[in-house]
């Protein structure tokens, strides 16, 4: 059956794409902070690990749940001050980790279609230089241990 | 070692003022910050004048921020209700009040305010106001904050202190944005 023949090298495809992506990157502790339904943007936090033997550069982020997601820094200022700043990629080197966490870097979600509500769980792909995607849950807690 | 018990009679008391010293750093009380604070007035998330002097006769834990930044100001919004719900636990929350002030009073308006802010459960007042009367506050506080005009949703560039005020209105201590839950919650009844 040809249909039959295309949807099983689709999913083949599909598989293909996705497998070499998951076994080069993966995640620990994701977790986006929960904030009141009224909130136009959350912070999400991930620990990111590259299992591979070559490095891993992120190009971009996006989930369903918002409009426009961003990679952020934080950058102190002289004067005592905090900004973020947008990180254009993120790159981990080979069988290293970058932590995502509060106050450091870390995933915006803005234009939020729905403010997910704590219990819910966000998926989140990352994109990675060379096509790939890499895509995982991230839980909504309302207070994270590691807040203290 | 013969010679300790002549040395007894110098050492004890060196011993026991070394000791009294530090009982009594335990006990003092935080110092008087006489270069910040001072009086002001904005606006409630009512929509009413909020005076300073109204916080008077309570132990004030007081913030600025603002409530589109996504990573530090939900994080020192959830940090304070934890030291709310510990003093409510020790049943010492009437006599402490949590005030947030918004330095981005074009989004932050009372009404969004109200509705932002009670889903913290920490009985936050949140303040906002003209952009000028905002200014002079921060500046009161040294507070700095800078809007980043570079797209729609602008963000902040603006210091994170948290700051205690005994009931008086006096700035007694500042901490950082990551402060310890407990030590603001000890110093908070050290005040009370």
């Amino acid at each position: 059956m040809p249909r039959a023949c295309f949807k099983f090298a689709l999913v083949a495809a599909v598989v293909a794409l996705a497998v070499p992506a998951h076994a080069e990157l993966t995640f620990s502790d994701p977790w986006l902070r929960a904030v009141p339904p009224v909130s136009p943007a959350m912070a999400g936090y991930v620990t990111l690990n590259n299992d591979g033997e070559e490095p891993v550069t992120i190009t971009g982020v996006s989930t369903p749940a918002a409009g426009h997601t961003m990679l952020h820094d934080m950058e102190s200022t002289g004067d005592g001050s905090r900004r973020m700043v947008h990180l254009h990629h993120l790159e981990i080197p080979a069988g290293e980790s970058v932590s995502l966490a509060p106050g450091g870097k870390h995933l915006m979600l803005m234009k939020l279609t729905e403010v997910p509500a704590p219990g819910e769980t966000v998926e989140i792909c990352f994109h990675l230089k060379g096509g790939k995607d890499a895509c995982t849950g991230f839980p909504v807690i309302r207070q994270s241990q590691t807040d203290g | 070692m013969r010679k300790l018990p002549y040395l007894l009679p110098y050492l004890l008391p060196l011993l026991l003022a070394f000791l009294l010293a530090g009982c009594g750093k335990q006990e003092s009380d935080l110092p008087v910050n006489t270069r910040l604070g001072g009086e002001f007035t904005l606006t409630d998330q009512n929509g009413e004048p909020f005076s300073q002097a109204a916080l008077n006769g309570k132990v004030t834990i007081l913030f600025f921020g603002y409530t589109h930044c996504p990573d530090i100001c939900p994080a020192v919004l959830a940090r304070v209700a934890q030291v709310y719900r510990q003093l409510q636990e020790a049943g010492e929350a009437d006599q402490v009040q949590p005030v947030f002030i918004t330095f981005d009073p074009e989004r932050d308006t009372a009404a969004y305010l109200k509705e932002y802010l009670p889903w913290f459960k920490a009985n936050i007042i949140g303040l906002t106001g003209s952009l000028e009367e905002i200014r002079q506050v921060a500046k009161q506080y040294g507070v700095v904050f800078i809007k980043d005009q570079q797209e729609q949703d602008y963000l902040f560039t603006h210091s994170d202190y948290i700051y205690l005020l005994d009931d008086q209105g006096r700035v007694r201590k500042l901490y950082p944005a990551d402060f310890t839950i407990d030590e603001v919650v000890n110093d908070a009844k050290s005040l009370l």
